[in-house]
């Protein structure tokens, strides 16, 4: 059994793990690839100037040295990245001790498995695509190894192509089980801490610079489409969290809000209805619309209307909400609330809180309208590229620099209201979107994160103010490609400058929305609602997998009748002519033997059908000549049919 | 069903065989119908379907839907490898087409036609009596395709031949299809020839008149040969010498008439010794060219020189009992 | 050409009365270039049919009766030593000739029979290291009896494949009987009539076999018939033996006009091409098995 394997094996071998190993090289270290480069070569080296393999204490020094090294790259053996480096070094180090089919074997089997592991990485188009040379190649390698007489060179476009066919005729089962294979919602353990690691989205605070970052992020967010009208732009307003307490320079959620009632909502008007495609950002927020009424089963309401989930979003989450954008909130302040809507640290900006005090008397309203008209009249500008703030940053602000991004309208308004008495708080989220026509949908992205201010307001509860439209209406009309100068940095997508590539994109994108929607969406619950709406009934378990067995069964069967059944010989135009002269003699129940030739069944027929005698003969002759003399000329083939056409059969005779 | 799947390889697939259907030979010809087939994973096969669980378990673990893609693809993958390994045996037609009398011990070459009928090239076929010697070919489409099989020998007599066992695991490796033939035929096994020491005896019994012109015969002149030292002086051409154009020797032939009989109560020992006695004598015999009979117990063998009759002598010493 | 070959079967029949077949096939095996067997119990006019081909082509005839004591020198020819030149003399045996009837060959002792098939296949001898060409064409007609008669020697396997046809002759019909009784035709008329060709006559329309053409439809034909006989019997046909089918199946095309080969030229000589190759089992009916059982492509 432990058969020896030839160059040619060898050479099939490591071309195909070159290429696994190139599909990971985003996901590997450099010195791994370097190392899994270095003992491919070697063992092809080996092999091409006959070198004696080297001894296993040898190998064993390498093997602890790529140990240590991996510890030391990872901080441990654990985790996605660490293991995938591992299994990729190791594989590639087991080469040097492969002579055998055994070796061989294990080291394509772990060659599969590194290819799924492709997968942990990301799951786009372009992965899925890139997963399928290495499949090809692997299996191409598995039927180059099952030749067992590799003495014989084998052509390697036909074990190419064999492999193709392979995998091409396992894609239809393939399909079965993706859609009927029970999915069991993970994670059956606990997830090794960088599994989610590269996914972004809104943090839990607010600091000066946080979400000009996001800005510079063309990410999609999440996607939302609409069931029935869609609001005016100007009031996509996607609530996320709200922030309450302010401690230098940064904003967070306040701790002492625990046990507070929540706020009461009062809506009217027409309820706006939507689905959102929450991307995974590894933290609780569930974006919504403002105000949020109907929220999805697995999250909960604050007591500020954000909405979060019970554990981090980590995967896709797609969810119905329903929204009113005319509403009253928390029309009762309580005392907690209110001195916690007030909080501002002693002794900071004192120009703002100057400016605030000289402002008493006034109404709350008035004390607003003031407020914006600051920002509308003197010369604030949006900007991305704002200039670092001193100690006091919403004194330097305000009075000196004026050059800011939403984040420092908001944090500078809330700021100046709570000087002035007035209860107000941050909240932070998204605005606005990018429609997209082909699938009738908006994209939502980290760059259209923002922040705006909420104001309590004696009579009508918590009341949105958006500084930034104030200063900049562009961005809450238009989103922020027009509130920008030139100067400014945005990310590609987010530019208006190349329609055509903006268009191409939107279609890219559509595309990527099914994609994300339909396969890689594809979930438990998905799936029990997909054959739900298939089938029209509730499926359970045991129907699915009733189902699924059948059908495959069906697939199988069908797919082993293609495959045994012979494959008939294409006619050549003689043969076809006489093909139909053959049916008609059949209506006269005349065919010919299986060995019989056509002048002996000419006899026979001209037997049966004595008046049209000479015809027949005349047919068989012609026939004949055609098929079996040194050049048939067209003319004669012609002529062929022309008897052929003469010949007619009535069931009578 | 299509075929018969085991779960498990057992540890020794001869133990089962007798349970196996067996494709049976009919005119000499068995074709391996889709009943007969019997397939089970290798153990690559075993390896593979582990990391697909493995690959199931990371998928489920991480909610990856490409993960599913992937292990799905190549449990399906397994699967159509099984239908084509399975295919690649189906109807092929397996016929004896020779094999020749052996001496009991020594190792007979039973040659195998295996027929494609389906017009389907059939590659990797591999077919043994004895799994250490198996042997692998490739079976073009709508050809034959001749094995010799190596079958060890160890009684004389005329043996059935044990069931053929033929497999394949062509394409992936990860399958192992195979199919029991029995076939009717029977394999002729002479007697293991004795050492040669006995060749003593031969001389006791041989009625020797001359010794160079044994077989050659001396009734008709047949023409010239060129003179070789030993050739009796009696039938050099003299005349031809005395012109001293050479020294020619005149050739006669007819029937040998110096016969030579290998005699049952020449031999001494039990009944396989004597035969293996009388088998030597014959070898022995027939590579000196000369006519020679046999003189059994109930039979008797008229003397003869030509291959057929050694053959037949030889065939009634192994069918002796 | 044609009008010569219709005049050797017209000539031929004349003497062979009601054999029109088998005078075609002997024709059609003679113009492939090959030896002719012809099986047959005695007095079935094997003889005479080979008498009168020969003669009717004008060709050089020679015959001979195989018995157990006739030696290989007895047809090949011997080396004499000749007291006048005071050297050898080679004297050429029957073999040496253009026609050889090799009468009842299941007669001579395996060593005989072995030495004309030599010279059958090589188309030349070799005595006392030197070779002699034989005359062109040559050609053997060895009749034998197939009862199992007693002090025979049945030609080995390998030896038959050396015939590129074996035929039979038959009773003749009535009518033909008839005939024979009344004294017309047979061995008496023979040496009456006159030759219609000669031997370069008969090297021309030997070549003129090899110009009739074989479509590659019928070479799926013939490719079919021989995978047939070494995938569904015993023993398959040899190189050597499809190669004849397809010379005889050109010959028989010739001598029915045509310039290429049909499958009807093909059936029509099958028979007599395998029989004696495979009927090894007994099994009498093998060429019809076959001929039913391949289809024509």
């Amino acid at each position: 059994m432990n058969r020896l394997l030839t160059p040619q094996h060898l050479k099939w071998l490591l071309v195909s793990l070159a290429v696994v190993l190139g599909t990971h090289i985003p996901n590997l270290p450099l010195w791994v690839i370097m190392a899994s480069i270095s003992f491919g070569t070697w063992r092809y080296l080996l092999d091409r100037y006959q070198w004696a393999m080297p001894k296993i204490w040898a190998l064993l020094p390498i093997t602890l040295i790529i140990c240590v090294g991996i510890i030391v790259t990872f901080k441990g053996f654990f985790g996605r990245d660490a293991s995938l480096s591992l299994l990729v070094v190791m594989c590639s180090l087991k080469l040097l001790e492969t002579k055998t089919l055994r070796d061989y074997m294990l080291v394509i089997v772990l060659a599969y498995f590194l290819v799924g592991n492709l997968f942990l990485f990301n799951q786009t188009i372009a992965t899925f695509g890139l997963s399928i040379a290495p499949l090809i190649l692997l299996t191409a390698t598995l039927i180059n190894i099952s030749f067992k007489d590799a003495g014989k060179q084998r052509d390697i476009q036909f074990t190419l192509k064999l492999a193709a066919q392979l995998l091409l005729q396992a894609v239809p089962v393939m399909l079965i089980l993706f859609v009927l294979f029970p999915r069991i919602p993970g994670p059956l353990w606990g997830l090794p801490q960088d599994a989610n690691s590269g996914m972004t989205g809104l943090g839990d605070s607010l600091q000066f610079g946080n979400i000009s970052n996001l800005t510079k992020n063309s990410a999609i967010a999440f996607r939302v489409q609409f069931k029935n009208a869609v609001p005016e732009r100007n009031q996509l307003y996607w609530r996320g969290p709200v922030l309450w307490h302010q401690e230098d320079r940064s904003w967070t959620m306040s701790s002492s809000k625990i046990g507070l009632q929540p706020e009461i909502a009062k809506v009217s008007g027409n309820p706006i209805q939507y689905t959102m495609t929450l991307e995974p950002h590894n933290r609780l927020w569930m974006l919504m619309l403002d105000l949020p009424t109907l929220i999805p089963q697995d999250a909960r309401l604050t007591h500020d209307y954000s909405v979060v989930a019970n554990k981090p979003v980590r995967t896709r989450l797609r969810y119905d909400a329903i929204s009113f954008s005319s509403y009253q909130l928390g029309l009762s302040l309580g005392e907690r609330e209110r001195l916690l809507s007030l909080q501002i640290n002693e002794g900071e900006n004192p120009k703002t809180v100057q400016l605030a005090e000289s402002w008493q008397g006034l109404s709350a309203v008035d004390k607003i309208n003031t407020a914006l008209k600051r920002y509308r009249e003197q010369p604030f500008v949006y900007t991305l590229k704002p200039p670092r703030l001193d100690d006091n940053p919403v004194d330097d602000f305000l009075f000196n620099t004026k050059r800011g991004f939403c984040e420092h309208y908001a944090t500078s308004f809330v700021y100046l209201m709570r000087a002035a008495g007035v209860p107000a708080r941050i909240v932070t989220g998204y605005q606005g979107g990018e429609y997209n026509p082909n699938g009738n949908y908006y994209i939502v992205r980290q760059s259209d994160a923002h922040a705006w201010a909420e104001v309590w307001l004696a009579e009508r509860g918590w009341v949105r103010v958006d500084p930034t439209a104030a200063v900049s209406p562009e961005r809450i009309e238009n989103g922020i490609s027009d509130a920008l100068d030139e100067t400014d940095e945005l990310p590609l997508m987010a530019r208006p400058d190349y329609p055509w590539l903006k268009k191409a994109y939107l279609n890219w994108d559509s595309v990527n929305n099914g994609w994300n929607q339909w396969v890689l969406g594809y979930d438990d619950k998905k799936q029990l609602d997909f054959l739900k709406k298939l089938s029209g009934k509730n499926l359970n378990l045991m129907h699915m997998l009733i189902g699924m067995v059948s059908i495959i069964a069906v697939i199988m069967g069908l797919t082993t009748y293609f495959l045994v059944k012979q494959q008939k010989a294409k006619l050549n135009p003689a043969q076809r002519i006489y093909a139909q002269y053959l049916k008609q003699l059949k209506r006269a129940g005349l065919t010919p033997n299986n060995g019989e030739t056509v002048l002996h069944f000419a006899a026979r027929a001209a037997d049966a059908l004595p008046h049209q005698q000479t015809l027949i003969m005349d047919i068989a002759q012609r026939y004949n000549i055609i098929t079996y003399s040194a050049s048939p000329k067209p003319l004669l083939l012609e002529k062929l049919a022309q008897l052929i056409k003469q010949f007619h059969v009535n069931k009578q005779q | 069903m299509l075929s018969k799947i085991w779960p498990f390889t057992f540890w020794k697939i001869s133990y089962w065989q007798q349970w196996f259907r067996v494709a049976k030979s009919a005119n000499n010809v068995a074709i391996l119908n889709p009943r007969q087939i019997y397939i089970v994973p290798t153990r690559w096969g075993l390896l593979y379907a582990t990391m697909l669980i493995g690959l199931l378990i990371g998928s489920i673990n991480y909610s990856l839907s490409l993960g599913y893609y992937v292990t799905f693809l190549l449990a399906s993958l397994g699967n159509i490898a099984m239908l084509h390994t399975w295919r690649n045996l189906l109807h092929l037609q397996i016929a004896v087409s020779n094999a020749s009398p052996v001496f009991a011990g020594d190792t007979a070459t039973i040659v195998l036609k295996i027929s494609e009928t389906k017009n389907r090239p059939r590659y990797v076929v591999a077919a043994y009596f004895n799994r250490q010697a198996e042997v692998i070919n490739d079976i073009k489409a709508n050809d034959v395709q001749l094995f010799d099989i190596p079958l060890t020998t160890i009684k004389r007599g005329l043996h059935s031949l044990p069931r053929l066992t033929i497999y394949t695991e062509f394409p992936l490796s990860l399958l192992h299809a195979w199919a029991v033939v029995d076939n009717p035929f029977q394999l002729l096994v002479y007697p293991k020839p004795a050492e040669s020491i006995y060749q003593n005896n031969l001389s006791a019994d041989a009625d020797v008149q001359g010794s160079s012109q044994l077989t050659k015969g001396d009734d008709d002149f047949n023409g010239h040969k060129n003179y070789q030292v030993g050739d009796s002086p009696s039938r050099v051409d003299w005349k031809a010498s005395s012109r001293g154009i050479g020294m020619y020797t005149k050739l006669y032939s007819g029937a040998g008439i110096h016969t030579l009989w290998l005699d049952w109560l020449d031999t001494t020992g039990d009944i396989e010794t004597r035969i293996s006695q009388l088998t030597r004598w014959i070898i022995d015999a027939h590579a000196t060219q000369q006519t020679y009979g046999l003189r059994l117990p109930d039979t008797e063998l008229a003397p003869n020189n030509t291959e057929a009759h050694y053959h037949q002598a030889l065939t009634t010493l192994a069918l002796l009992s | 050409m044609q009008k010569t070959i219709q005049a050797i079967i017209h000539a031929t029949s004349h003497i062979i009365l009601g054999k029109e077949q088998q005078v075609k096939l002997s024709l059609t095996c003679l113009l492939a270039g090959g030896h002719l067997l012809i099986e047959d119990l005695p007095g079935m006019g094997k003889t005479t049919l080979a008498h009168t081909l020969a003669q009717v082509l004008g060709l050089g005839f020679r015959r001979t009766q195989f018995t157990s004591d006739l030696l290989p020198a007895d047809i090949i020819g011997v080396s004499v030593f000749d007291r006048n030149t005071s050297s050898f003399q080679f004297h050429a045996g029957p073999i040496f000739t253009n026609v050889l009837l090799a009468d009842e060959i299941n007669r001579a002792t395996p060593k005989t029979q072995s030495a004309l098939l030599e010279a059958m296949e090589e188309h030349q001898v070799t005595v006392d290291g030197n070779t002699h060409l034989l005359p062109q064409p040559f050609f053997v007609i060895a009749t034998q009896n197939p009862k199992h008669h007693i002090g025979t020697f049945a030609l080995p396997e390998s030896q038959l494949d050396r015939f590129l046809m074996r035929i039979t002759l038959g009773y003749p019909d009535a009518q033909s009987e008839r005939a024979l009784l009344k004294n017309q035709g047979g061995r008496a008329n023979a040496s009456s009539i006159q030759a219609v060709c000669d031997a370069d006559g008969l090297l021309k329309l030997q070549q003129q076999v090899h110009q009739v053409h074989v479509s590659d439809a019928l070479l799926d034909y013939l490719q079919a018939l021989i995978q047939y006989t070494r995938t569904q019997t015993n023993e398959g046909l040899s190189p050597r033996a499809g190669l004849g089918l397809r010379q005889c199946a050109q010959a028989w095309a010739l001598i029915d006009g045509r310039d290429f080969v049909t499958p009807e030229d093909v059936q029509a000589v099958l028979p007599s091409v395998v029989a004696h190759r495979l009927a090894q089992d007994g099994n009498s009916n093998i060429a019809k098995q076959i001929l039913d059982q391949v289809a024509i492509t």
